[in-house]
Protein backbone atom coordinates (compact mmCIF):
# COMPACT_ATOMS: atom_id res chain seq x y z
CA UNK A 1 0.00 0.00 0.00
CA UNK A 2 2.80 2.37 0.93
CA UNK A 3 6.44 2.01 -0.02
CA UNK A 4 9.45 3.76 0.84
CA UNK A 5 12.36 3.30 -1.62
CA UNK A 6 15.40 4.27 -0.42
CA UNK A 7 14.10 7.71 -0.06
CA UNK A 8 16.19 10.64 0.76
CA UNK A 9 15.58 14.20 0.93
CA UNK A 10 17.83 17.30 1.53
CA UNK A 11 16.56 20.78 2.49
CA UNK A 12 19.38 23.08 0.78
CA UNK A 13 22.81 21.26 2.31
CA UNK A 14 20.92 20.03 5.55
CA UNK A 15 20.29 16.19 4.77
CA UNK A 16 17.01 15.62 6.63
CA UNK A 17 16.62 12.19 5.48
CA UNK A 18 19.70 9.65 3.88
CA UNK A 19 18.04 6.61 3.02
CA UNK A 20 15.07 5.08 4.08
CA UNK A 21 12.84 2.56 2.85
CA UNK A 22 10.00 0.28 4.09
CA UNK A 23 6.74 -0.74 3.53
CA UNK A 24 3.35 -0.79 4.75
CA UNK A 25 0.71 -3.50 3.76
CA UNK A 26 -3.01 -2.68 3.36
CA UNK A 27 -4.93 -2.47 7.15
CA UNK A 28 -1.49 -2.35 8.73
CA UNK A 29 -0.38 0.35 11.57
CA UNK A 30 2.95 1.21 10.97
CA UNK A 31 5.19 3.49 13.79
CA UNK A 32 7.37 6.26 13.08
CA UNK A 33 9.57 5.93 15.66
CA UNK A 34 12.60 8.52 16.75
CA UNK A 35 13.87 11.17 18.42
CA UNK A 36 13.36 14.30 16.96
CA UNK A 37 15.13 15.32 13.69
CA UNK A 38 15.29 11.63 13.28
CA UNK A 39 13.50 12.47 9.79
CA UNK A 40 9.74 11.45 10.74
CA UNK A 41 7.94 14.56 9.92
CA UNK A 42 10.05 14.75 6.58
CA UNK A 43 9.00 11.15 5.56
CA UNK A 44 5.22 11.65 5.84
CA UNK A 45 5.46 15.12 4.05
CA UNK A 46 6.60 13.19 1.40
CA UNK A 47 4.53 10.78 1.40
CA UNK A 48 1.43 12.87 1.53
CA UNK A 49 2.74 14.78 -1.28
CA UNK A 50 3.49 17.58 0.32
CA UNK A 51 7.57 17.73 -0.51
CA UNK A 52 9.14 15.35 -2.72
CA UNK A 53 12.18 12.89 -2.37
CA UNK A 54 15.30 13.86 -3.41
CA UNK A 55 16.54 10.73 -4.09
CA UNK A 56 14.62 7.16 -4.05
CA UNK A 57 11.08 6.47 -4.73
CA UNK A 58 7.80 6.77 -2.98
CA UNK A 59 4.82 4.89 -3.78
CA UNK A 60 1.52 5.19 -2.20
CA UNK A 61 -0.90 3.17 -3.94
CA UNK A 62 0.88 1.95 -6.69
CA UNK A 63 1.43 5.71 -7.33
CA UNK A 64 4.70 7.91 -7.25
CA UNK A 65 4.49 10.52 -5.21
CA UNK A 66 6.06 12.85 -8.33
CA UNK A 67 4.18 11.38 -10.69
CA UNK A 68 0.39 12.23 -9.96
CA UNK A 69 -0.13 14.40 -6.48
CA UNK A 70 -3.55 15.06 -6.38
CA UNK A 71 -4.11 11.42 -7.22
CA UNK A 72 -1.73 10.66 -3.95
CA UNK A 73 -3.50 13.37 -1.88
CA UNK A 74 -6.94 12.28 -3.00
CA UNK A 75 -5.81 8.61 -0.89
CA UNK A 76 -4.52 9.87 2.20
CA UNK A 77 -5.80 11.84 4.81
CA UNK A 78 -3.19 13.56 6.72
CA UNK A 79 -2.58 15.20 10.42
CA UNK A 80 0.24 17.51 9.80
CA UNK A 81 2.73 17.97 12.90
CA UNK A 82 1.24 20.19 15.49
CA UNK A 83 -2.07 19.81 13.72
CA UNK A 84 -2.51 23.37 12.52
CA UNK A 85 -5.79 24.74 12.10
CA UNK A 86 -7.82 27.58 10.25
CA UNK A 87 -8.56 29.83 13.30
CA UNK A 88 -10.51 31.90 11.87
CA UNK A 89 -13.62 29.15 10.86
CA UNK A 90 -15.61 27.11 13.44
CA UNK A 91 -15.32 24.17 13.56
CA UNK A 92 -18.98 23.21 11.30
CA UNK A 93 -17.52 25.96 8.20
CA UNK A 94 -14.12 24.38 8.26
CA UNK A 95 -15.15 20.59 7.78
CA UNK A 96 -17.57 22.05 5.34
CA UNK A 97 -14.82 23.35 3.44
CA UNK A 98 -12.57 20.14 3.74
CA UNK A 99 -15.46 18.32 2.31
CA UNK A 100 -15.97 20.59 -0.69
CA UNK A 101 -12.19 20.30 -1.52
CA UNK A 102 -12.24 16.73 -0.57
CA UNK A 103 -14.86 16.67 -3.52
CA UNK A 104 -17.68 14.32 -1.27
CA UNK A 105 -20.58 14.36 -3.23
CA UNK A 106 -23.64 17.17 -1.93
CA UNK A 107 -25.77 14.32 -1.12
CA UNK A 108 -23.12 12.83 0.77
CA UNK A 109 -21.42 15.90 2.57
CA UNK A 110 -23.51 16.08 5.82
CA UNK A 111 -23.44 12.37 6.60
CA UNK A 112 -19.84 12.25 5.99
CA UNK A 113 -19.25 15.81 8.01
CA UNK A 114 -21.28 14.20 10.90
CA UNK A 115 -19.85 10.77 11.18
CA UNK A 116 -16.35 12.63 11.53
CA UNK A 117 -17.82 15.22 14.06
CA UNK A 118 -19.01 11.93 16.07
CA UNK A 119 -16.26 9.24 15.94
CA UNK A 120 -13.70 12.54 16.84
CA UNK A 121 -16.07 13.67 19.88
CA UNK A 122 -16.65 17.54 17.98
CA UNK A 123 -20.14 17.95 18.86
CA UNK A 124 -19.87 20.07 21.95
CA UNK A 125 -17.80 22.09 20.20
CA UNK A 126 -19.37 21.85 16.46
CA UNK A 127 -20.50 25.78 16.12
CA UNK A 128 -17.46 26.78 18.12
CA UNK A 129 -14.59 29.11 16.07
CA UNK A 130 -11.64 26.80 16.00
CA UNK A 131 -9.10 29.74 17.30
CA UNK A 132 -10.74 29.76 20.59
CA UNK A 133 -10.55 25.65 21.42
CA UNK A 134 -8.27 23.74 23.71
CA UNK A 135 -5.44 22.14 22.12
CA UNK A 136 -6.81 18.57 22.70
CA UNK A 137 -10.38 19.92 20.70
CA UNK A 138 -7.92 21.37 18.09
CA UNK A 139 -5.89 18.17 17.81
CA UNK A 140 -9.49 16.02 17.26
CA UNK A 141 -10.55 18.75 14.35
CA UNK A 142 -6.90 18.21 12.77
CA UNK A 143 -8.35 14.35 12.47
CA UNK A 144 -11.84 14.91 11.64
CA UNK A 145 -9.95 16.54 8.94
CA UNK A 146 -8.19 14.32 7.88
CA UNK A 147 -10.95 11.48 8.38
CA UNK A 148 -13.73 12.97 6.13
CA UNK A 149 -13.66 11.92 3.17
CA UNK A 150 -13.19 8.09 4.00
CA UNK A 151 -9.61 7.70 2.84
CA UNK A 152 -7.40 4.29 2.54
CA UNK A 153 -4.55 5.62 3.96
CA UNK A 154 -4.43 8.32 6.78
CA UNK A 155 -0.79 9.43 7.91
CA UNK A 156 -0.69 11.22 11.41
CA UNK A 157 2.28 13.25 12.19
CA UNK A 158 2.79 12.61 16.40
CA UNK A 159 -1.27 12.40 16.86
CA UNK A 160 -1.21 13.07 20.55
CA UNK A 161 1.68 14.99 21.07
CA UNK A 162 0.42 18.02 23.44
CA UNK A 163 -2.45 16.14 24.50
CA UNK A 164 -3.48 14.84 28.21
CA UNK A 165 -3.55 12.03 29.60
CA UNK A 166 -7.51 11.50 29.06
CA UNK A 167 -7.20 13.08 25.63
CA UNK A 168 -4.11 10.61 25.23
CA UNK A 169 -6.13 7.63 25.97
CA UNK A 170 -9.46 8.62 23.49
CA UNK A 171 -7.05 9.50 20.81
CA UNK A 172 -5.38 6.44 20.61
CA UNK A 173 -8.49 4.63 20.99
CA UNK A 174 -10.02 6.61 17.94
CA UNK A 175 -6.46 5.52 15.92
CA UNK A 176 -7.03 2.05 17.15
CA UNK A 177 -10.64 2.29 15.56
CA UNK A 178 -9.83 3.48 12.25
CA UNK A 179 -6.62 1.34 12.30
CA UNK A 180 -8.98 -1.60 11.79
CA UNK A 181 -10.23 -0.29 8.29
CA UNK A 182 -7.15 1.62 7.40
CA UNK A 183 -3.20 1.53 6.04
CA UNK A 184 -2.31 3.97 9.08
CA UNK A 185 1.14 5.40 9.39
CA UNK A 186 1.82 7.71 12.32
CA UNK A 187 4.78 8.96 14.03
CA UNK A 188 5.79 9.47 17.77
CA UNK A 189 8.53 9.48 19.63
CA UNK A 190 7.17 8.38 22.83
CA UNK A 191 7.32 4.45 22.63
CA UNK A 192 4.70 3.45 24.34
CA UNK A 193 2.13 4.38 21.84
CA UNK A 194 3.99 2.20 19.16
CA UNK A 195 3.97 -0.34 21.25
CA UNK A 196 0.04 0.24 22.14
CA UNK A 197 -0.84 0.77 18.86
CA UNK A 198 1.40 -0.65 15.96
CA UNK A 199 1.35 -3.70 14.17
CA UNK A 200 5.02 -2.93 12.65
CA UNK A 201 7.86 -0.48 13.51
CA UNK A 202 10.65 1.74 11.49
CA UNK A 203 13.07 3.01 13.93
CA UNK A 204 14.68 6.28 12.44
CA UNK A 205 17.56 7.46 13.33
CA UNK A 206 19.44 10.47 11.67
CA UNK A 207 17.75 9.99 8.61
CA UNK A 208 18.62 6.50 8.33
CA UNK A 209 16.18 2.99 8.84
CA UNK A 210 18.01 2.68 12.51
CA UNK A 211 15.75 -0.88 13.34
CA UNK A 212 12.46 -2.53 11.57
CA UNK A 213 9.80 -5.14 12.06
CA UNK A 214 7.00 -5.90 14.70
CA UNK A 215 7.79 -5.34 17.66
CA UNK A 216 9.20 -8.37 18.48
CA UNK A 217 11.34 -8.69 15.29
CA UNK A 218 13.34 -5.95 16.72
CA UNK A 219 13.35 -7.41 20.08
CA UNK A 220 15.32 -10.66 18.54
CA UNK A 221 17.64 -8.20 16.54
CA UNK A 222 18.71 -6.48 19.45
CA UNK A 223 18.84 -10.01 21.23
CA UNK A 224 23.16 -10.40 20.13
CA UNK A 225 23.95 -9.91 23.90
CA UNK A 226 21.65 -10.75 26.93
CA UNK A 227 22.25 -8.84 29.60
CA UNK A 228 22.21 -9.76 33.52
CA UNK A 229 21.96 -7.46 36.57
CA UNK A 230 23.30 -8.99 39.74
CA UNK A 231 23.82 -8.17 42.82
CA UNK A 232 26.73 -8.94 45.02
CA UNK A 233 26.46 -8.27 48.42
CA UNK A 234 29.88 -10.22 49.76
CA UNK A 235 33.18 -11.51 49.53
CA UNK A 236 35.93 -9.64 47.81
CA UNK A 237 35.82 -6.42 46.22
CA UNK A 238 34.28 -7.03 42.38
CA UNK A 239 36.29 -5.10 39.68
CA UNK A 240 35.93 -5.03 35.90
CA UNK A 241 39.04 -7.60 35.72
CA UNK A 242 37.08 -10.01 38.01
CA UNK A 243 34.10 -9.96 36.30
CA UNK A 244 35.66 -10.59 32.77
CA UNK A 245 36.50 -14.24 34.34
CA UNK A 246 32.46 -15.17 34.20
CA UNK A 247 32.33 -18.13 31.88
CA UNK A 248 31.63 -16.93 28.38
CA UNK A 249 30.86 -13.16 29.53
CA UNK A 250 31.09 -10.79 26.62
CA UNK A 251 31.53 -7.41 28.24
CA UNK A 252 30.16 -5.84 31.49
CA UNK A 253 28.07 -2.74 30.76
CA UNK A 254 28.19 -1.07 34.35
CA UNK A 255 29.65 -1.68 37.65
CA UNK A 256 28.99 0.44 40.47
CA UNK A 257 29.12 0.22 44.19
CA UNK A 258 25.37 -0.65 45.45
CA UNK A 259 23.50 2.19 47.88
CA UNK A 260 23.00 -0.92 50.50
CA UNK A 261 26.40 -2.32 50.44
CA UNK A 262 28.22 -4.62 47.56
CA UNK A 263 27.98 -3.97 44.18
CA UNK A 264 25.62 -4.19 41.01
CA UNK A 265 26.76 -5.05 37.99
CA UNK A 266 24.81 -5.56 34.66
CA UNK A 267 27.02 -8.24 32.48
CA UNK A 268 26.65 -9.13 28.76
CA UNK A 269 26.52 -12.20 27.04
CA UNK A 270 26.38 -13.54 23.65
CA UNK A 271 22.85 -14.74 23.20
CA UNK A 272 21.63 -18.63 23.54
CA UNK A 273 24.42 -18.95 26.52
CA UNK A 274 23.94 -19.13 29.99
CA UNK A 275 24.75 -16.18 31.56
CA UNK A 276 22.52 -17.37 34.83
CA UNK A 277 24.54 -20.31 35.83
CA UNK A 278 27.76 -18.91 34.54
CA UNK A 279 27.39 -15.83 37.29
CA UNK A 280 26.45 -18.31 39.59
CA UNK A 281 29.10 -20.49 38.71
CA UNK A 282 31.56 -17.61 39.23
CA UNK A 283 30.23 -16.28 42.73
CA UNK A 284 30.53 -19.37 44.47
CA UNK A 285 34.01 -20.27 43.17
CA UNK A 286 35.13 -16.61 43.78
CA UNK A 287 33.40 -16.68 47.44
CA UNK A 288 30.61 -14.31 46.35
CA UNK A 289 27.19 -13.47 47.88
CA UNK A 290 24.52 -12.97 45.34
CA UNK A 291 21.81 -10.75 46.66
CA UNK A 292 20.03 -11.07 43.36
CA UNK A 293 20.69 -12.44 39.75
CA UNK A 294 18.30 -11.24 37.11
CA UNK A 295 18.02 -11.31 33.13
CA UNK A 296 16.87 -7.98 31.64
CA UNK A 297 14.09 -7.27 30.15
CA UNK A 298 14.86 -6.06 26.15
CA UNK A 299 11.85 -3.49 26.33
CA UNK A 300 11.47 -1.04 23.72
CA UNK A 301 12.23 1.74 26.22
CA UNK A 302 16.39 0.32 26.35
CA UNK A 303 16.52 -0.93 22.55
CA UNK A 304 15.64 2.23 21.86
CA UNK A 305 17.90 4.66 23.59
CA UNK A 306 20.34 1.74 22.33
CA UNK A 307 19.65 2.04 18.62
CA UNK A 308 19.75 5.92 18.94
CA UNK A 309 22.78 6.18 20.69
CA UNK A 310 25.06 3.87 19.23
CA UNK A 311 25.10 6.47 16.80
CA UNK A 312 27.09 9.18 19.16
CA UNK A 313 28.78 6.23 20.86
CA UNK B 1 -13.79 25.89 -12.28
CA UNK B 2 -16.61 24.07 -10.06
CA UNK B 3 -13.22 22.39 -9.10
CA UNK B 4 -11.68 25.12 -7.19
CA UNK B 5 -15.42 26.70 -5.67
CA UNK B 6 -14.56 25.39 -2.48
CA UNK B 7 -10.68 26.87 -2.06
CA UNK B 8 -12.32 30.45 -3.29
CA UNK B 9 -15.05 29.99 -0.95
CA UNK B 10 -12.36 29.15 1.91
CA UNK B 11 -10.50 31.91 1.05
CA UNK B 12 -13.41 34.63 1.17
CA UNK B 13 -14.28 33.07 4.07
CA UNK B 14 -10.76 33.63 5.73
CA UNK B 15 -10.86 37.40 4.42
CA UNK B 16 -14.33 38.00 6.02
CA UNK B 17 -13.69 36.07 9.20
CA UNK B 18 -11.69 38.40 9.87
CA UNK B 19 -11.73 42.41 10.40
CA UNK B 20 -9.29 43.09 7.39
CA UNK B 21 -11.49 43.57 4.74
CA UNK B 22 -14.08 45.23 6.58
CA UNK B 23 -11.07 47.42 7.45
CA UNK B 24 -9.68 47.87 4.14
CA UNK B 25 -13.09 48.13 2.19
CA UNK B 26 -14.45 51.10 4.46
CA UNK B 27 -10.89 53.19 4.24
CA UNK B 28 -10.98 52.84 0.57
CA UNK B 29 -14.60 53.96 -0.01
CA UNK B 30 -13.93 56.79 2.79
CA UNK B 31 -10.74 57.85 0.74
CA UNK B 32 -12.01 57.74 -2.74
CA UNK B 33 -15.27 60.00 -1.34
CA UNK B 34 -12.94 62.27 0.45
CA UNK B 35 -10.55 62.54 -2.38
CA UNK B 36 -13.28 63.14 -5.34
CA UNK B 37 -15.27 65.63 -3.51
CA UNK B 38 -12.86 67.69 -1.25
CA UNK B 39 -9.65 67.36 -2.83
CA UNK B 40 -10.07 66.89 -6.32
CA UNK B 41 -13.22 69.27 -5.41
CA UNK B 42 -15.16 67.46 -8.17
CA UNK B 43 -18.63 69.49 -7.43
CA UNK B 44 -17.03 72.69 -8.40
CA UNK B 45 -14.92 71.57 -11.83
CA UNK B 46 -18.04 71.66 -14.19
CA UNK B 47 -16.86 68.12 -16.00
CA UNK B 48 -19.34 65.18 -16.34
CA UNK B 49 -16.75 62.71 -16.29
CA UNK B 50 -15.55 60.22 -13.44
CA UNK B 51 -11.71 60.71 -14.45
CA UNK B 52 -10.72 62.46 -11.27
CA UNK B 53 -12.30 59.68 -9.35
CA UNK B 54 -10.28 57.11 -11.16
CA UNK B 55 -7.26 59.25 -11.28
CA UNK B 56 -5.65 58.04 -8.21
CA UNK B 57 -7.09 54.62 -7.94
CA UNK B 58 -3.51 52.83 -9.21
CA UNK B 59 -1.76 54.69 -5.89
CA UNK B 60 -4.23 53.52 -4.19
CA UNK B 61 -4.19 50.01 -5.10
CA UNK B 62 -0.05 50.11 -4.55
CA UNK B 63 -1.26 49.84 -0.81
CA UNK B 64 -4.62 48.36 -0.71
CA UNK B 65 -3.78 45.08 -2.80
CA UNK B 66 -0.99 43.90 -1.09
CA UNK B 67 -2.60 44.72 2.16
CA UNK B 68 -5.58 42.42 1.09
CA UNK B 69 -3.00 39.63 -0.33
CA UNK B 70 -0.52 40.11 2.27
CA UNK B 71 -2.01 37.06 4.20
CA UNK B 72 -2.63 34.87 1.51
CA UNK B 73 0.37 32.36 1.81
CA UNK B 74 2.59 33.99 4.32
CA UNK B 75 0.47 33.52 7.00
CA UNK B 76 -0.49 29.79 6.05
CA UNK B 77 3.19 29.32 5.41
CA UNK B 78 3.74 30.78 9.39
CA UNK B 79 0.68 28.58 10.70
CA UNK B 80 1.36 25.70 8.99
CA UNK B 81 -1.79 25.69 7.68
CA UNK B 82 -0.01 25.62 3.84
CA UNK B 83 0.42 22.06 4.81
CA UNK B 84 -3.42 21.39 4.94
CA UNK B 85 -3.73 23.38 2.01
CA UNK B 86 -0.94 21.82 -0.24
CA UNK B 87 -2.38 18.27 0.69
CA UNK B 88 -5.78 18.81 -0.90
CA UNK B 89 -6.33 16.80 -4.07
CA UNK B 90 -5.68 19.57 -6.62
CA UNK B 91 -2.93 20.95 -8.41
CA UNK B 92 -0.54 23.37 -7.05
CA UNK B 93 -2.10 25.58 -10.40
CA UNK B 94 -5.38 25.65 -9.15
CA UNK B 95 -4.36 26.06 -5.18
CA UNK B 96 -2.84 29.39 -6.25
CA UNK B 97 -5.98 30.46 -8.87
CA UNK B 98 -8.22 29.74 -6.11
CA UNK B 99 -6.11 32.28 -3.82
CA UNK B 100 -5.95 34.69 -6.77
CA UNK B 101 -9.05 35.10 -7.67
CA UNK B 102 -10.59 35.14 -4.15
CA UNK B 103 -8.68 38.69 -3.89
CA UNK B 104 -9.79 39.32 -7.11
CA UNK B 105 -13.05 38.94 -6.29
CA UNK B 106 -13.29 40.74 -2.97
CA UNK B 107 -11.53 43.75 -5.13
CA UNK B 108 -14.25 43.49 -7.49
CA UNK B 109 -17.00 43.56 -4.68
CA UNK B 110 -14.93 46.88 -3.27
CA UNK B 111 -15.29 48.23 -6.83
CA UNK B 112 -18.77 47.43 -7.00
CA UNK B 113 -19.16 49.34 -3.80
CA UNK B 114 -18.27 52.33 -5.38
CA UNK B 115 -20.71 52.33 -8.08
CA UNK B 116 -23.55 54.93 -6.22
CA UNK B 117 -21.10 57.24 -7.23
CA UNK B 118 -21.70 57.23 -11.19
CA UNK B 119 -25.36 56.00 -10.45
CA UNK B 120 -25.93 59.31 -8.27
CA UNK B 121 -24.18 61.37 -10.19
CA UNK B 122 -24.99 60.18 -13.74
CA UNK B 123 -28.71 62.11 -13.07
CA UNK B 124 -26.97 65.01 -12.69
CA UNK B 125 -25.24 65.72 -16.27
CA UNK B 126 -24.19 64.47 -19.16
CA UNK B 127 -22.00 61.28 -18.42
CA UNK B 128 -20.42 59.14 -21.05
CA UNK B 129 -21.68 55.64 -19.86
CA UNK B 130 -19.05 54.03 -22.41
CA UNK B 131 -16.11 56.16 -20.46
CA UNK B 132 -17.34 55.34 -17.13
CA UNK B 133 -17.37 51.45 -18.73
CA UNK B 134 -14.17 51.88 -19.75
CA UNK B 135 -12.68 52.96 -16.55
CA UNK B 136 -14.56 50.14 -14.42
CA UNK B 137 -12.74 47.75 -17.06
CA UNK B 138 -8.95 49.53 -16.55
CA UNK B 139 -9.45 49.36 -13.35
CA UNK B 140 -10.61 45.57 -12.94
CA UNK B 141 -7.59 44.63 -15.40
CA UNK B 142 -5.35 46.68 -12.99
CA UNK B 143 -6.34 45.53 -10.16
CA UNK B 144 -6.20 42.16 -11.03
CA UNK B 145 -2.37 42.30 -12.37
CA UNK B 146 -2.04 44.19 -8.83
CA UNK B 147 -3.55 40.98 -7.19
CA UNK B 148 -1.10 38.51 -8.72
CA UNK B 149 1.92 40.79 -8.19
CA UNK B 150 0.28 41.11 -4.64
CA UNK B 151 -0.28 36.74 -4.49
CA UNK B 152 3.65 36.68 -5.59
CA UNK B 153 4.81 38.79 -2.88
CA UNK B 154 2.88 36.69 -0.18
CA UNK B 155 4.12 32.88 -0.89
CA UNK B 156 7.77 34.20 -1.40
CA UNK B 157 7.71 35.05 2.68
CA UNK B 158 6.07 33.78 5.83
CA UNK B 159 5.74 36.86 7.25
CA UNK B 160 2.72 39.27 6.53
CA UNK B 161 4.44 42.79 6.88
CA UNK B 162 6.97 41.55 4.53
CA UNK B 163 4.35 40.07 1.95
CA UNK B 164 3.01 43.69 2.29
CA UNK B 165 5.83 45.61 1.83
CA UNK B 166 7.63 43.44 -0.52
CA UNK B 167 4.16 43.67 -2.89
CA UNK B 168 3.65 47.32 -2.08
CA UNK B 169 7.27 48.16 -3.20
CA UNK B 170 6.46 46.38 -6.15
CA UNK B 171 3.18 47.73 -7.54
CA UNK B 172 4.93 51.28 -6.52
CA UNK B 173 8.08 50.41 -8.85
CA UNK B 174 4.80 48.93 -11.37
CA UNK B 175 2.72 52.43 -11.05
CA UNK B 176 5.39 55.07 -11.69
CA UNK B 177 8.11 53.12 -14.17
CA UNK B 178 6.56 55.62 -16.76
CA UNK B 179 7.48 58.37 -14.37
CA UNK B 180 11.36 57.16 -14.90
CA UNK B 181 10.91 56.87 -18.57
CA UNK B 182 10.95 60.33 -18.82
CA UNK B 183 14.24 60.62 -16.73
CA UNK B 184 16.70 62.79 -18.89
CA UNK B 185 19.67 61.00 -20.91
CA UNK B 186 18.15 57.71 -20.67
CA UNK B 187 18.51 56.13 -23.77
CA UNK B 188 14.77 55.63 -25.65
CA UNK B 189 14.83 51.72 -25.38
CA UNK B 190 15.08 51.95 -21.33
CA UNK B 191 12.64 54.34 -21.63
CA UNK B 192 10.23 52.68 -23.74
CA UNK B 193 10.94 49.41 -21.42
CA UNK B 194 9.83 51.57 -18.35
CA UNK B 195 7.04 52.68 -20.33
CA UNK B 196 5.67 48.97 -21.32
CA UNK B 197 6.23 47.57 -17.51
CA UNK B 198 4.25 50.91 -16.24
CA UNK B 199 0.89 49.56 -14.58
CA UNK B 200 -0.84 53.24 -14.88
CA UNK B 201 0.46 54.04 -18.65
CA UNK B 202 -1.33 50.71 -19.76
CA UNK B 203 -4.63 52.19 -17.27
CA UNK B 204 -4.42 55.31 -18.53
CA UNK B 205 -6.55 55.11 -21.93
CA UNK B 206 -8.74 53.03 -19.85
CA UNK B 207 -9.38 56.22 -17.72
CA UNK B 208 -9.83 58.01 -20.66
CA UNK B 209 -12.45 55.72 -22.11
CA UNK B 210 -9.99 53.87 -24.94
CA UNK B 211 -10.07 50.81 -25.12
CA UNK B 212 -6.56 49.66 -26.57
CA UNK B 213 -5.98 45.77 -27.52
CA UNK B 214 -2.35 46.36 -26.47
CA UNK B 215 -3.39 47.36 -23.69
CA UNK B 216 -5.73 44.65 -22.98
CA UNK B 217 -2.87 42.37 -23.75
CA UNK B 218 -0.27 43.84 -21.40
CA UNK B 219 -2.94 43.47 -18.67
CA UNK B 220 -4.11 40.07 -19.18
CA UNK B 221 0.02 39.31 -19.27
CA UNK B 222 0.83 40.40 -16.06
CA UNK B 223 -1.59 38.11 -13.59
CA UNK B 224 -0.80 35.25 -15.89
CA UNK B 225 3.16 36.04 -15.35
CA UNK B 226 2.99 36.00 -11.65
CA UNK B 227 0.24 33.20 -11.43
CA UNK B 228 2.74 31.18 -12.72
CA UNK B 229 5.49 32.92 -10.86
CA UNK B 230 3.42 31.52 -8.01
CA UNK B 231 3.19 28.36 -9.00
CA UNK B 232 6.98 27.91 -9.56
CA UNK B 233 8.17 28.99 -6.13
CA UNK B 234 4.95 26.41 -4.63
CA UNK B 235 6.24 23.86 -7.22
CA UNK B 236 10.08 24.39 -6.77
CA UNK B 237 9.60 24.29 -2.49
CA UNK B 238 8.90 20.37 -2.76
CA UNK B 239 11.68 19.78 -4.83
CA UNK B 240 14.20 21.96 -2.48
Amino acid sequence: MIEAQSVGKSYGSFVAVRDVSFSVLPGEILGLLGPNGAGKTTIMRILTGYHFPSRGRALVGGVDVTRDPPAVKAMVGYLPENAPVYGEFTVAEYLDFVAGARRIPGKDRREAVEKAVESCGLSPVYRRGIEKLSKGYRQRVGLAQAILHDPPILILDEPTAGLDPNQIVEIRRLIRALGTRKTLILSTHILREVEALCDGIVILNEGLVAARGTREEIADRMKGDERYRVLITQGPPVTRESLAEVRDAKGVESLSPHPGGGWEALVLFPSGSSGGEALFDWAVERGHKLGSLAREDQGLESLFSRLTEEDHA
Amino acid sequence: MPRIAPLIKKELGSLFNTPMAYILGVTFLVFQGVWFFFLYRFPVMNEASLRGYFGLMPGVFTALVPALTMRSWAEEMRLGTAELYLTLPYREGELALAKLLASFLLLTLLLALTLPVPLTLSSLGDFDPGEILGQYLGILLLGAAAVSVGQFASVLTTNQMSAFLLGFFSLLALTTAHLAAGAPGLPDGAAGVFRYFSLSAHYESFRKGVLDSRDLVFFLLVPVLFQLLTVRVLVWRKWR
